[in-house]
């Protein structure tokens, strides 16, 4: 029997001006009187709830629901049928009894740092720093042998700082891993052999390696000395000649900014040698690291011929001369260096489990470029791939990256939001359907079931629009809560009724944004906030046209910056299934669509609710 | 020292990604801290960019503000003040004392935090400076014309332009635009020798907007390299490469023609060229924080040799974002970070020393 809801007003910017009790009347909810709580809406985001209210509320079925971000601006009667909509909503939820996440600190798990070098130790010590006990898996015999990238000095400097708390396994690698945030199973290889621990989360960080950062082929090796391993010492010219040094930092493709810089110190140093005439060849002067400007000056102020190539314009004849276009001479122009020195670039092969271990997640759907996976983060919950395996530059960024990547990780394992989505064991079919669309590799099929590891979940809700037997969803974002707040939503909003459901990331963002700033939003509009849009399903836009929605929307972020990775294309894809659907029946298939969002791109989103408004009038 | 003399454990100057995203770390860490902003609303310079998504997101990093502002809000531990200056800062005993007086500000602006409401003073064991970089204004190389001649924009005037629509069918649709990178960077005559990072990335992508919403408009990419972006971005450069003329010249100065502002630059054969264009951008860098009598004198902190901030200066005080040097927006939210770290370890020993 579905609970009786109370209405528990908590003034807030935004809501002036409403009167607590029309808005109950309107929505059908009574007003809370201090008295017995069944279920409860509540008209601010819980965070901001004071703790008295929290406690009362602890154990029951709450929404709470962040009213201002959906009323806006306009009369008196208008603010009212908005708000009044928002509270039906809520309070169709939380009148389906499911309980909110669970809201409690968690202790410090201990996490597994496996690799060697500037990072991998930034993310011990952090780890470590912020309570968590660490084991720092080491291909080397010690913490505090450097990467081929990193800077000696600065690694013996951090590995004599480990606290305590950091475990040190020696000469051990990690060769296979499964789980997510707050439940992995690391399979360790040590000089004792294999072993298998539990983690609550996993900091991948191997050394780096050095190769050159420039393809330039056919260059008899004996020539070259990689930038690292020149000493500037070994060359000087005759006594009544030049040497002639090259040292190549472009020509198929212009090196990284921090190897240019590299490149220009050893392009410097050899310059101040005794008769060493330096020419540096580059397709583009990387100079976006501190002090690498000043530095491309000095260069050419002790006399480095800087020699910019087209991309490929660089040639190597017979292993010893290169051969280039110079387009100011108009002439071809040959050089045959004595050393030729190469800017390097720094990387690290990627370790074969992980393709083979995490087989639903490709590499670039592990480590995608997105910007909200800045600072270590993988689409996997609670792995955090850092360092050369990644492409950070070495030095400064990586012990920053290791910084960010720790603080997600104590936020995830500590934090109070506990969303771990509830699988209803005796409805699973175990099609397994949850497991290949969670981008977050939450739930895993562990003995004959579904097991969820509670902190990896971010709620996201795409197993459950994916589960064909609902049996599978994060807390409140199931088939019969969200559609029981769509149905008292649209019972309550005036004609013409339109859904906005809008993603947590984007459309969310700015529907609030543009609330706060006063903006009128058509009367009939039902705001339907999601945690992502890959939430929305076939069945909950198919539903809100039969209630009497004369258009749908569905904002979520532009492909490339959802946060869930695919969230924002599953729910594209779903939304053109329907279109192709109304077509097939013969209505109007553009009355459900998907609009690409960022949060900053309010006029965008209020141009296209008008243009919904406008569809919805004629319609 | 007695714990009990410490107002708020972290004071950090500057709403911007850098300050907030510390806020946010160091809440994550179980640490309340204040944020100080001297404008009526946090944001900083992210607040005014557009997004750059074409047929995907451009990772420009500008959406990740909201990502924080809401944190920040979300979050009890952190206190902001908005249209609040620092006046004094004095350090004893490891601690830093702090006044903040209020600053007349403009309308009640929309987000969190509220405006500051009188004097006060806050005792603080540790110091973030994230009071940003200063954009370059173009009225400094008077050449190219910034405010002389109309259709002359400055690039934070484009991302606003973009951001309101102004660009676009339906509204202003330039037939040829005129990109001029390194505006105020790599300019050792002019003091400023000094890559800013950001302004390529920034110019690419605006430029990728204008040719997705104006199709028919040529854009024209006057630089003298173009920096790198990580793994995506320089897969992508090729076909930028196709879709934007890149003309390798700094020209040297803009004029105003008959049809609008005419571009002066030397031409393949070393000659100089002058072309007309409808709109001029400048891509303006970033330099350090504003000069004389400015916020690090009165901490003390220390400028590099370009006048950036020195990460950690003085007891307690560490600097984040741009204002230690030029950085992208996710640059400076990740800098943040590791400045949160230091400054939560640097108050975790105080109080651990004060416990004896
Ligand atoms: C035209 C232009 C376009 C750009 N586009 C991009 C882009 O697309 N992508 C990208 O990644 N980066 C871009 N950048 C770089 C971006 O602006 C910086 O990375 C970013 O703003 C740095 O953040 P911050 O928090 O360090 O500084 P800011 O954003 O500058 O914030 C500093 C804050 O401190 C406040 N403040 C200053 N002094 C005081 C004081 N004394 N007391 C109190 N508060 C103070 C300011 O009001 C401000 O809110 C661009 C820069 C420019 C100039
Ligand atoms: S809600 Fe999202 S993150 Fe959580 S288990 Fe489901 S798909 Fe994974
Ligand atoms: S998608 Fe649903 S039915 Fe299929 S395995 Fe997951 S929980 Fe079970
Ligand atoms: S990162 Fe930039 S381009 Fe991508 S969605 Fe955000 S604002 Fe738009
Ligand atoms: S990022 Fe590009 S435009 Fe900016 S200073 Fe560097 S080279 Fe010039």
């Amino acid at each position: 029997m579905p609970a009786r809801v109370s209405l528990i007003w908590q003034e807030a910017p935004g809501l002036s001006g409403l009167d607590p009790a029309q808005v109950a009347l309107a929505a059908g909810v009574e007003l809370d009187d201090g008295g017995l709580v069944e279920a409860a809406v509540v008209t601010v985001a819980q965070e901001r709830a004071p703790r008295g209210l929290q406690e009362r509320l602890a154990g029951l079925p709450v929404s709470w629901l962040d009213l201002a971000a959906e009323i806006g601006g306009g009369g008196d009667a208008h603010r009212l049928a908005r708000a009044a909509t928002a509270v039906a909503r809520a309070a169709g939820r939380a009148a389906k009894g499911t309980l909110p996440p669970v809201y409690a600190p968690q202790p410090a798990q201990s996490v597994l740092v496996a690799g060697a070098g500037l990072g991998a130790l930034a993310a011990a010590w952090e780890a470590a720093a912020l309570g968590h006990p660490v084991t720092l898996a080491t291909p080397f015999g010690d913490a505090a042998t450097p990467g081929a990238d990193d800077d000696p000095q600065a690694v013996g400097l951090m590995a004599a700082q480990l606290p305590a708390q950091v475990e040190l396994a020696t000469e051990c690698e990690l060769i296979g891993l499964a789980g997510s945030a707050g439940g992995f199973s690391a399979r360790l290889m040590g000089p004792q052999g294999e072993s298998s621990q539990g983690f609550g989360a996993v900091f991948l960080a191997p050394p780096g390696e050095l190769a050159p950062g420039c393809e330039i082929h056919g260059l008899n090796p004996e020539l070259c000395v990689l930038a690292s391993k020149l000493d500037p010492e070994d060359w000087q010219g005759p006594e009544d000649a030049w040497l002639h040094a090259a040292v190549l930092a472009g020509s198929a493709q212009a090196a990284p900014s921090y190897s240019f810089a590299a490149a220009l110190e050893a392009a410097l140093a050899l310059a101040k040698r005794p008769r060493v005439q330096v020419s540096l060849f580059y397709t583009e002067a990387r100079v976006a690291v501190p002090g690498a400007e000043r530095l491309f000056r000095d260069c050419r102020a002790a006399g480095v011929l800087p020699m910019r190539v087209e991309p490929g314009g660089l040639e190597v004849r017979g292993g010893h001369t290169l051969a280039w276009f110079d387009p100011l001479l108009g002439e071809e122009i040959t050089l045959e260096p004595a050393v030729a020195v190469m800017a390097e670039q720094s990387g690290a092969p990627r370790p074969a489990w992980l393709d083979n271990e995490l087989t639903v997640k490709p590499w670039d759907l592990l480590v995608p470029e997105n910007p909200r996976l800045a600072g270590g983060k993988t689409s996997r919950s609670g792995l955090y791939i850092l360092g050369s395996l990644r492409g950070t530059a070495p030095g400064a960024p990586r012990r920053a990256e290791a910084a960010a990547a720790t603080a997600d990780m104590h936020a995830r394992l500590t934090g109070r939001v506990v969303p771990m989505p509830a699988v209803r064991d005796q409805l699973c079919a175990r099609c397994l359907s949850c497991v290949r669309a969670c981008p977050h590799g939450v739930p895993q099929f562990v003995g004959f079931g579904i097991a969820c590891s509670p902190a990896g979940c971010v709620a996201c809700g795409i197993c459950a629009a994916e589960c064909p037997a609902e049996a599978i969803a994060p807390p409140g974002w199931g088939q019969p809560e969200m559609l029981a707040a769509l149905e008292a939503a649209l019972a309550v909003a005036p004609e013409p009724k339109m859904v906005l459901f809008a993603c947590g990331q984007s459309g969310m963002p700015a529907a609030s944004a543009l609330s706060a700033s006063g903006h009128q939003w058509p009367a009939g509009l039902v705001i339907f906030p999601l945690v992502c849009a890959g939430r929305t399903s076939q069945v909950l836009v198919t539903r809100a046209l039969e209630l009497g929605a004369k258009g749908v929307l569905t904002a979520g972020c532009h492909p490339g910056n959802c946060r869930s990775i695919s969230g924002n294309l599953v729910a594209a894809a779903k939304l053109e299934m329907v279109q192709g659907m109304l077509a097939e029946l013969g209505l109007d298939p553009e009355a459900v669509s998907f609009l690409p969002l960022a949060s900053n791109q309010t006029r965008e989103l209020a141009q296209a609710v008008e243009a919904l408004a406008v569809k919805a009038e004629e319609a | 020292m007695n714990p009990a003399e410490i107002d708020t454990p972290v004071l950090i100057i500057g709403g911007g990604v850098a300050g907030l995203s510390a806020a946010v770390e160091l809440s994550r860490r179980g640490l309340a801290s204040t944020v100080v902003e001297r404008e009526a609303a946090p944001g900083g310079r992210a607040g005014e960019f557009c997004c750059k998504a074409v047929a995907a997101c451009a990772r420009c990093g500008a959406c990740r503000l909201g990502d924080l502002l809401a944190e920040a809000a979300a979050r009890p531990e952190i206190t902001l003040h908005t249209a609040a200056l620092v006046t004094s800062a004095e350090q004893k005993d490891g601690l830093w004392t702090v006044e903040l007086s209020p600053q007349p500000a403009g309308d009640d602006a929309p987000g969190p935090g509220a405006p500051l409401g009188e004097r006060c003073s806050l005792t603080t064991g540790a110091v973030i400076l994230a009071v940003g970089g200063q954009v370059f204004d173009p009225a400094g190389k008077s050449r190219f014309a910034h405010g002389r001649v109309e259709g002359v924009h400055s690039a934070l005037e484009l991302e606003a332009m973009l951001a309101m629509g102004a660009i676009g069918p339906g509204a202003m649709a330039p037939a040829k635009v005129a990109f001029i990178q390194c505006v105020g960077s790599r300019d050792a005559a002019g003091g400023r020798p000094w890559c800013s990072r950001v302004c390529c990335g920034y110019a690419l992508r605006m430029a990728r907007v204008i040719r997705h919403r104006l199709p028919e408009t040529e854009v024209t990419f006057f630089h003298m390299d173009v920096q790198d972006y990580g793994r995506a971005w320089e897969e992508e450069l090729p076909s930028l490469k196709e879709d934007i003329r890149f003309v390798r010249a700094m020209p040297g100065e803009v004029t105003a023609g008959e049809q609008g502002p005419r571009v002066v630059f030397a031409g393949p054969e070393g000659a100089p060229v002058s072309e007309g264009f409808d709109l001029v951008i400048l891509s303006v860098g970033i330099g350090p924080p504003n000069g004389a009598g400015s916020l690090h004198e009165l901490f003390g902190a220390a400028p590099d040799q370009d006048g950036f901030l020195a990460e950690e200066g003085p007891d307690g005080l560490f600097v984040a974002g741009a204002a230690a040097g030029p950085r992208s927006l996710n640059e400076s939210i990740t800098h943040a970070g590791l400045a949160a770290s230091r400054a939560a370890a640097r108050v975790g020993a105080l109080l651990e020393a004060a416990r004896g």
